[in-house]
């Protein structure tokens, strides 16, 4: 069963009352709002989405409310929860969809040690992925959003979610929010492409969420084997370079740019050596979509040679 | 590198660089040092150092003179500060001591 199987009734229903059980990739989550137009948004962007079994574990309750006390007389406003507890402080209601998104984010990088986190996009095709490692403004998500609108499965926007037993990494295809320039260069590059409404002067400017192709919807849980390391760099005007790029190197960046690197102590260590040592690594600058795209196509068929 | 016995100083390894997971790649050496948690990045000359003391302690001197052959350079090229640099660093981490320095926290 999926959200867009619940009627607009049942699907408010659960999430003002015992929470709408979503799954994302490897965790269950339980959503709980009282706010109609969250509810709007969710059956929207959230329709394609699988609820979990019953009797399965839900691995984060969180919710996305008005304030409680004083405050929710003052300003309209929406409180991100979890466990029923405020780790932020509250969002302009507006801007309440967004601020749920941004805190599912962080229940998983500060709860999923588990996993090793690496702060990357990530892509698939033909069983083998390629890891976007790249720090903020990068534009790693434009790049994703154009690959997985262009015959690649999404794995991650944000996180490169490894399992420590065999490497492998595994999807969490999650909505992705894109920020201000890149959603009009979205909307150029693919006119198809499913885009919620923009929020406006949000914490990070402008930011409109991609709902994933369902192909990657359906496959969130079949994993990956890493294959290539290509950190990305969106630079204005800037012709095309892919690199070769020392894997010396490419594994400090990895490190460094993971969530829980230090968290996982040797076996964070091990995991990466193994992953940048069975990658090869390249560093991209671009500036036209088209041009990447078709780069990491043709990246990806010389290796099937 | 203490001033003491410039030279004949005797150098040993520490229990914490038995436990140093290594990857290298070209002549970067990426090491994993369990009794702190951090990651290092070595080069050759940094990671022969920590290679020439897993025999045994070591003399300054021996030591430099076991580097510089595993580099491949004339006896006595490995530049002083350099090699001091090395030394120094691998004391700060506390994967390399002075045998008397030990001696004496004992």
């Amino acid at each position: 069963m999926i959200v867009g199987d619940l009627s607009r009734r049942e699907l408010g229903s659960r999430l003002a009352g015992t929470g709408l059980g979503l799954r994302f990739g490897p965790f269950n989550l339980t959503i709980r709002s009282d706010l109609t137009s969250f509810a709007s948004l969710a059956r929207s962007l959230y329709a394609p989405y699988p609820l979990p079994e019953a009797g399965e574990m839900t691995d984060f309750h969180v919710g996305i409310r008005r304030p409680r006390g004083m405050r929710r007389w003052l300003r309209r406003q929406a409180s991100f929860t979890i466990d029923g507890q405020s780790p932020f402080a509250p969002y302009t209601v507006e801007h309440a969809f967004p601020a749920l998104e941004w805190g599912i984010n962080w229940c998983v990088a500060t709860r999923a040690h588990h996993l090793l986190m690496l702060h990357s996009a990530g892509v698939e095709r033909n069983g083998r992925a390629i890891l976007f490692p790249a720090s903020p403004g990068d534009g790693k998500s434009t790049l994703c959003t154009a690959l997985i609108h262009s015959g690649w499965r999404l794995m991650s926007d944000e996180f490169g979610l490894v399992r420590p037993e065999d490497g492998m990494l595994l999807p969490l295809p999650r909505l992705i929010p894109l920020k201000n320039e890149s959603i009009d260069v979205i909307r150029r590059f693919r006119p198809e492409a499913i885009i919620g409404p923009a929020f406006l002067e949000t914490r990070k400017g402008t930011v409109a969420h991609v709902r994933p192709p369902l192909e990657s919807i359906r496959r969130m849980h079949e994993p990956a084997r890493p294959r290539w390391f290509v950190f990305p760099r969106w630079i204005a005007n800037a012709p095309l370079t892919l690199e070769p790029m020392a894997k010396s190197q490419a594994f400090l960046m990895v490190a460094t740019n993971a969530f829980n690197y230090e968290v996982l102590d040797e076996t964070a260590f091990r995991l990466v050596a193994d992953l940048v040592g069975s990658c090869d690594c390249y560093s991209l600058s671009y500036s036209d979509l088209d041009e990447a795209v078709a780069a990491l196509d043709e990246l990806s068929r010389a290796t099937d040679v | 590198m203490s001033d003491s016995g410039e030279g004949a100083e005797i150098l040993i390894s520490t229990p914490a660089a038995g436990s140093l997971r290594w990857q290298q790649w070209d002549e970067v050496y990426l090491v994993y040092q369990a009794s702190s948690a951090e990651t290092h990045v070595f080069n050759d000359t940094t990671a022969l150092i920590l290679r020439c003391l897993e025999h045994g302690p070591q003399s300054l001197t021996a030591v430099r003179s076991w580097t510089e052959t595993a580099l491949g350079v004339e006896q006595g090229q490995l530049a002083t500060d350099h090699f001091a640099f090395a030394v120094g660093r691998l004391e700060e981490l506390g994967l390399v001591d002075s045998l008397e320095q030990a001696l004496a926290t004992q």
